[in-house]
């Protein structure tokens, strides 16, 4: 993984962060180990980049957070979606499934 | 992956470090899980951390960008929070105004008016003082003229040869341009239709490229082509394009017959653009015939020039450099020039100088209305939140902090303040269309009077000032009484009343001082006008209409033809039912005059200080129809004929002044800068006449015979009448008939005339009378609200007095005793201030002095009547408390 994401990198990595807090609200950590074990490890977000897309999403009102004791009783800033966050990603993901299936159908082999 | 939150605090209040740490403990909770996962699975810890910290990648960096995220996040929450809180306080307080509708009423009132006041004034102010006049970079211009032979500080136009000369040999100015506003009506003849008079300027090729000003469409004068060719050209205005023109872009080399002349338009003038008085037309200056006559015509003054200083070039060096050339000319033309001195002087202040006082006590009148205004609703507010304390305690009870209970209440008062200006605004707009178009005359064209960006800019800094002035007073003062007394007193108190006394009763005073002074300067205002009105003018203007008739086009090259036409019309009109006199005049009384210099037969003069004279020249029975009455020898008659011997009159006080013994019929004279002109001899005397205007007193003055000096083309006819309309449409046929291509103007009564002469003084009047009764109005209802309140409040202690024998006499003075101490503290200070203030006003006065003790005893005995009212009718409410009632009521 490149490590200053791209702008289609950052794009990606909200859209994942706010499919995996459709799920439940969850801190940072949990959300890194949900991404891992949905892709079977193939989308491993870095911790930078992970980090700062959730105080982006903060910033803009798609996710918000709030403190509350973890699993292990330590101190965790936990997110949940917004409102505004469950439109962007229901309307992100319509893009990027046309996008994907766009690229699928150029690489097919003829 | 359970989740327990334990507690939800709001983030946006959070410190620069609480963001910081905040951060800290999310990035360290990551890491801190990381290693144990990976210490569970059997890593060194050492090697886990490592292992973390690679995988994390740029911690550092992710740091700050996480802190500036939260930052800027925290901000916008605050903002938004602000805006909902900005919006109850909002709703809260339309509920608050809809349940008080008396008080909501009485305060947009008050503010609509004292707003309103200020900002009609601030819009003539804006037109006259601050906006920039209509041409390029209009601080640069200047108005040169020439002092009168030995008197310093008089200011007389140039003469030609001079303005010539001073052009030739400057240094300062970019260029010197000159005009011409004493060439009379235009007469325009448009193809089928009836003659119509525009009115015109003759301008210089060089004034518009001085002024900087391009025309919108065509091109400006050219020295040669249009001064100096055989064509007449013309420029014509926007709003003479508009109207008569409609608005036609192929405009420029149509044809118009101006004056019996057929002209070219050779370009339009941008809007807005007016030298003098809103012209329609500009006609080439052409001062050939005067340069070719230098020796006589270095005498008559009559150009207006203005210059433009050459950028880095200051006023004084333009001053000295036309000063070095005046004296020039004094040397070599010591006869014309001598003693004369060049004078410089900004544009816009020789344009705007006489209003600038007039308009700023205006100003500071409109001023003090609202303070006034002010004082009253910071009363009305105290009462009301003294009232509301209850409320308010109850709010702040219920968590609402001191900082958000001052914001609600001032919220309240910028809102009210705001709706109130903006009422304001309108009724401004109103009145100052209505008060110009009553009075059109009363400020130059040059200042287009208008509601504009600024002007409304201004009335709403006003506004915003007024609703924090009259909302942080009773804010602070409710705060710092405290909400724990308020909810243990359980009411609305004699304590609660009593804490804003001192505050009310400085107030008071404030308002009937303030009250005082305007009432003394209207007084003294009122007092001039009547002193005026009671001028004895010198003729009778009653039954008397006049109408402007000017002879133009090559017809009337000649004097017989002149002649001619003007004793045709007149011989008819004289012979027309209920015409009982007539006559015409180049100038009617109150409409100022030209001057000549006097030379007296036999008597020895000083050729530098000739006497100075009005000069009129009169037909028919111009003084019959005014009834000007002879004093001594004759009028002129049949006798007097255009190529005899020339006749004048003058007046007594140019009889007492310049004649042996006031003895002057028979005598000769000679007048005109020329020493050997023709002799002409004074066949009478009659009576004084206030020509200048009625302010003006009466000046010597003397009445040529128009048949023998028929060189001005303009007349004004004037008729003595049983039936006005009559006789103007009897002169209107008699035009018709003699000349069917010349039109009436300016048709109107003498009376008209008188009046227009005090249009100026009248609007200041009208305005300054107006903003003092309204300070009076408004002071009386501040010390009623709060002697009414102050009663109400303490309804139990007079029932307690009353029930304990107390005379109804005696609960009456306690109460207007106090109002009436705060009343006459105010009086005194009031006439103090008056005394000091009222020199200003000295140069408007006319017949009183600015001490006048008539006025301010009347005003004092007025305001005292007045107030004591004001006082006596809450105080009577006082003696009427039932004590049983009362001592219930709470």
């Amino acid at each position: 993984m490149a490590r200053t994401p791209s702008e289609l990198l950052q794009g990606t990595v909200d859209i994942l962060i706010l499919r995996a807090l459709a799920w439940e609200p969850m801190h940072g950590y949990a959300i890194s180990r949900w991404l891992d074990a949905r892709s079977g490890g193939v989308l491993a977000v870095d911790g930078a980049a992970l980090y700062q897309a959730l105080h982006r999403l903060e910033e803009h009102r798609l996710v918000s957070a709030s403190w509350g004791l973890s699993e292990n009783n330590r101190k965790a800033k936990y997110y949940t979606l917004t409102g505004a966050g469950r439109a962007r990603l229901r309307a992100e993901s319509v893009v990027w499934k046309t996008y994907a299936d766009a690229v699928t159908k150029v690489l097919k082999p003829a | 992956m359970a989740r327990t939150p334990i507690r939800s605090f709001r983030f946006p209040w959070r410190s620069r470090a609480d963001i910081a740490r905040d951060v800290d403990t999310e990035l360290g909770f990551h890491l801190d899980m990381r290693i144990r996962e990976l210490t569970a699975r059997g890593m060194d810890p050492d090697a886990a951390r490592r292992a973390a910290s690679a995988e994390f990648g740029d911690i550092e960096g992710t740091r700050v960008y996480c802190r500036a995220a939260d930052a800027r996040g925290d901000r916008a929450v605050r903002a938004a929070d602000r805006l909902t809180e900005w919006r109850q306080d909002a709703r809260y307080a339309w509920r608050t105004m809809r349940r008080t509708p008396t008080f909501t009423v009485v305060s947009l009132l008050t503010l609509a008016l004292a707003i309103g006041a200020n900002t009609a004034i601030f819009s003539v102010v804006r037109a006259v003082l601050l906006r920039p006049l209509p041409y390029a970079d209009p601080a640069r211009l200047v108005v040169a003229s020439e002092s009168w032979p030995n008197t310093p500080g008089s200011r007389s136009p140039m003469s030609p040869p001079d303005y010539v000369d001073y052009r030739a040999q400057q240094h300062a100015f970019i260029g010197l341009g000159a005009y011409s506003n004493a060439m009379g009506p235009v007469v325009w003849q448009p193809a089928g239709a009836d003659p119509t008079t525009l009115t015109g300027i003759a301008a210089d090729a060089q004034l518009f490229r001085v002024l900087g000003v391009r025309p919108m469409l065509g091109r400006v004068f050219d020295a040669h082509a249009d001064v100096m060719g055989d064509s007449a050209s013309a420029i014509v205005s926007y709003g003479f394009w508009q109207r008569a023109l409609g608005g036609d872009p192929h405009a420029v080399g149509r044809r118009l017959t101006l004056n019996g002349r057929s002209t070219e338009i050779i370009g339009v003038m941008p809007r807005g653009f007016v030298l003098d008085r809103n012209e329609d037309v500009w006609l080439p200056l052409d001062i050939r015939d005067d340069l070719a006559n230098a020796a006589i015509t270095r005498k008559q003054h009559w150009m207006i020039v203005i210059g433009r200083l050459r950028p880095g070039v200051t006023i004084e060096a333009g001053r000295a450099d036309l000063r070095l050339i005046s004296n020039r000319l004094g040397a070599q033309y010591p006869d014309a020039d001598g003693g004369r001195a060049a004078i410089v002087a900004p544009l816009h202040e020789l344009a705007a100088g006489n209003l600038r006082t007039p308009l700023l006590l205006l100003q500071a009148a409109a001023a003090m209305v609202l303070l006034i205004a002010c004082a009253n609703l910071i009363n009305l507010t105290l009462s009301r939140t003294i009232g509301r304390r209850q409320e308010l305690a109850l709010r702040a009870a219920l968590g609402a902090g001191r900082g958000r209970l001052v914001r609600q209440l001032l919220t309240e008062s910028v809102l009210l303040a705001l709706a109130g200006g903006a009422l304001g605004v309108g009724l401004a707009i109103v009145a100052t269309r209505a008060l110009l178009a009553i009075n059109p005359n009363t400020l130059p064209a040059l200042f287009p009077v208008g509601v504009d960006r600024q002007v409304l800019g201004f009335s709403l800094l006003v506004s915003v000032a007024a609703g924090a002035v009259f909302g942080i007073v009773p804010a602070l003062h409710a705060m710092r009484a405290g909400v724990h007394d308020a909810l243990q007193e359980g009411g609305r108190g004699a304590n609660a009343a009593r804490s804003g006394s001192f505050v009310r009763r400085a107030l008071v005073t404030t308002q009937v001082a303030l009250a005082v002074m305007l009432l003394v300067g209207a007084g003294l205002l009122i007092r001039s006008f009547a002193e005026l009105t009671r001028v004895r003018l010198g003729f009778e203007a009653d039954h008397v209409v006049t109408a402007q008739l000017r002879v133009s086009g090559p017809r009337y090259d000649s004097i017989p033809m002149v002649n001619g036409f003007y004793d045709a019309v007149l011989d008819n009109v004289a012979h027309a039912p209920g015409v009982i006199a007539s006559g015409a005049a180049t100038v009617l009384p109150m409409q100022g005059s030209v001057s000549t210099s006097l030379r007296i037969e036999g008597q020895p003069m000083d050729e530098s200080r000739l006497p100075d004279m009005a000069y009129i020249a009169i037909r028919g029975q111009f003084l019959e129809a005014l009834q000007i009455p002879l004093i001594a020898g004759r009028r002129f008659d049949a006798s007097d004929t255009p190529n005899g011997q020339k006749r004048v009159l003058i007046n007594q006080i140019a009889a007492r002044r310049y004649f042996r013994n006031g003895d002057a019929v028979g005598t000769r004279i000679r007048i005109g800068p020329n020493p050997n002109g023709d002799w002409m001899t004074v066949v009478g005397v009659v009576g004084d006449v206030r020509s200048g205007g009625l302010d003006v007193p009466p000046t010597p003055t003397l009445y040529v015979d128009h048949a023998q000096e028929a060189w001005d083309h303009t007349l004004t006819v004037v008729m003595r009448t049983t039936d006005s309309r009559q006789a103007i449409e009897a002169l209107r046929r008699a035009v018709k008939e003699t000349d069917p291509g010349l039109p009436l103007r300016n048709v109107q009564s003498m009376d008209e005339v008188v009046g227009s002469s005090l249009a100026a003084r009248r609007f200041a009047l009208g305005l300054a009378g107006s903003f003092a009764g309204l300070a009076l109005v408004l002071a009386t209802l501040g010390i009623y609200g709060v002697l009414a309140y102050e009663v109400s409040t303490r309804t139990r202690e007079f029932g307690v007095r009353l029930a304990l024998g107390a005379s109804t006499r005696s609960v009456l003075g306690l109460v207007a005793r106090r109002g009436l101490a705060w009343s006459l503290a105010g009086l005194a200070l009031g006439m103090g201030g008056a005394v000091a203030g009222a020199r200003l006003l000295a140069g408007t006065l006319y017949g009183v002095g600015p001490l006048d003790a008539d006025t301010y005893l009347l005003v004092a005995a007025g305001s005292l009547a007045v107030v004591t009212a004001a006082c006596l009718v809450p105080a009577r409410r006082a003696t009427r408390v039932d004590p049983l009632t009362s001592m219930r009521s709470e």
